[in-house]
């Protein structure tokens, strides 16, 4: 085949056009550079990005771009120590001030093209900017990191329970029924605690919490007004409820058919906002104090005073064990 | 004589846990305090043999304990679920031990026999 002349440039500007559009269509800013290091043409994402017009670009040196932006000691490094001695470079990272857009990370990878029929050499360069995505990582780093720290707290909580439920007195079967209750009472009340805004309701706090109990037995929990709590709050509550409801089925109201058990509340402004919290069982079997003291009040008394600032009343009166607790809110 | 550490721990489970264990070993317990302020001001009063120290706690982080621990030459040792707690609690918790959460029995009691020699 004989290629005339007009043929040839036919070819060769098919070849540029071609080229062109794959440089415009590259979604990120795309230099091609040549062996000085001028600018022989840009993507339009270049000029989008650093907000820069074509005329102020193409044939200016690299280092000279937008008031010397582009002049920055570890972008020189890599054009001139570190390309040279490599094809093709990938990823390499910069961090930098620009004028236009303020500090930003940018990956820069390179690639040199070698021409053989006029021995030169150009230079593709491609800018990503890593910025939000460098961002997005470190938060999601923070966020996997506190994922753990909660993960082991709350295995270091189960712990607790398994360690402070007692064996004395009891058989293999009844241990783990009352580790399994502690541990049930620990996921319900992360359940009301974490599921809506890190903020519980104290009225569904009770009815989830109680549920378990409330089959046949008289619960009775007087409307009041709303009160939210913070997770950790929710949390003791939670397990002071259950060790108070399985004390009750054992040896207070819940253990006759007669028993029963009310529930109340009031809010209270003294010079802060306080929350009296009432538990009154009536109708069960006459009651006297315990001789020893047991997970559940000291679960009560150190919940109550250490982790709530609050004080607790327990009135085991012979007609029905009566528990109040006033806490801040 | 029993010695005595402080146990400075928020999450009032385990910190009850870990005083009962402790008491069992037969260890006096000062505290447990949840917060810094109350862990300072059992620190005014009595000069524990050594202290265990969760890191992050209701009113910030333990750093003002540890400090207060080191200028009375107190030792201690760590129980904390952050893998650095240098990073949260700053210079003055990277030499310390971190036995970790959750922490068994032995590894706890051992830390502290540990730090209380070194």
């Amino acid at each position: 085949m004989v290629m005339n002349l007009e043929d040839l440039y036919r070819l060769r500007r098919n070849g540029y056009i071609e080229a062109q559009g794959i440089v415009d269509t590259v979604p990120y800013p795309l230099l091609l550079l040549d062996q000085n290091l001028r600018v022989r043409t840009a993507s339009r994402a270049f000029f989008s990005t650093f907000k820069v017009e074509r005329d102020e670009t193409i044939g200016q040196h690299i280092y000279d771009l937008g008031n010397g932006q582009w002049d920055i000691p570890e972008l020189r490094r890599l054009l001139e120590e570190v390309i040279p001695k490599s094809t093709a470079v990938v990823d390499y990272e910069v961090e930098h001030a620009f004028p236009s857009i303020g500090v930003r990370t940018m990956l820069l990878s390179a690639h040199r093209l070698f021409h053989p029929e006029n021995n030169s050499r150009s230079l593709l360069l491609s800018i990503v900017d890593a910025t939000d995505r460098r961002r997005l990582e470190v938060e999601k780093d923070l966020l996997l990191g506190e994922m753990r720290h909660r993960m082991k707290n709350l295995f270091a909580l189960v712990q607790a329970l398994a360690r402070q439920t007692s064996v004395d007195g009891r058989s293999g079967e009844e241990y783990r029924d009352a580790f399994l209750g502690r541990f049930g009472a620990l996921v319900r009340a992360h359940d009301v605690a974490y599921t809506q805004d890190q903020k519980a309701d104290l009225k569904e706090l009770l009815e989830q919490t109680l549920k378990p109990y409330s089959e046949g037995a008289t619960i009775v929990i007087e409307p009041s007004k709303p009160v939210s709590l913070t997770p950790s709050r929710a949390l003791s509550l939670s397990l002071i409820l259950h060790e108070l409801a399985t004390n009750a089925v054992k040896y207070g109201a819940l253990s006759t058919s007669t028993g029963k058990i009310t529930i109340r509340w009031t809010i209270e402004r003294a010079s802060k906002k306080h929350l009296r919290l009432i538990w009154q069982e009536s109708g069960g079997p006459p009651v006297t104090p315990p001789t020893t003291t047991g997970f559940g009040t000291r679960l009560i008394e150190f919940s109550v005073k250490g982790e709530m600032g609050g004080r607790v009343e327990l009135n085991y009166a012979p007609k029905g064990l009566a528990i109040e607790i006033v806490t801040p809110l | 004589m029993p010695k005595t550490v402080l146990l400075v721990e928020d999450e009032f489970l385990i910190a009850m846990d870990l005083e009962l264990l402790l008491q069992r070993h037969g260890w006096l317990v000062l505290g447990p305090a949840a917060t810094v302020s109350q862990a300072l001001l059992l620190l005014r009063n009595s000069v524990p043999a050594v202290a265990i120290l969760d890191v992050t706690l209701k009113d910030g982080a333990v750093t003002p304990v540890a400090e207060a621990l080191r200028d009375k030459n107190v030792p201690f040792v760590l129980s904390s679920a952050y893998e650095k707690p240098e990073r949260i609690g700053g210079e003055v918790l990277a030499g310390a031990v971190n036995v970790g959460k959750p922490v068994d029995a032995q590894t706890l009691l051992g830390a502290l026999e540990q730090a209380m020699r070194s």
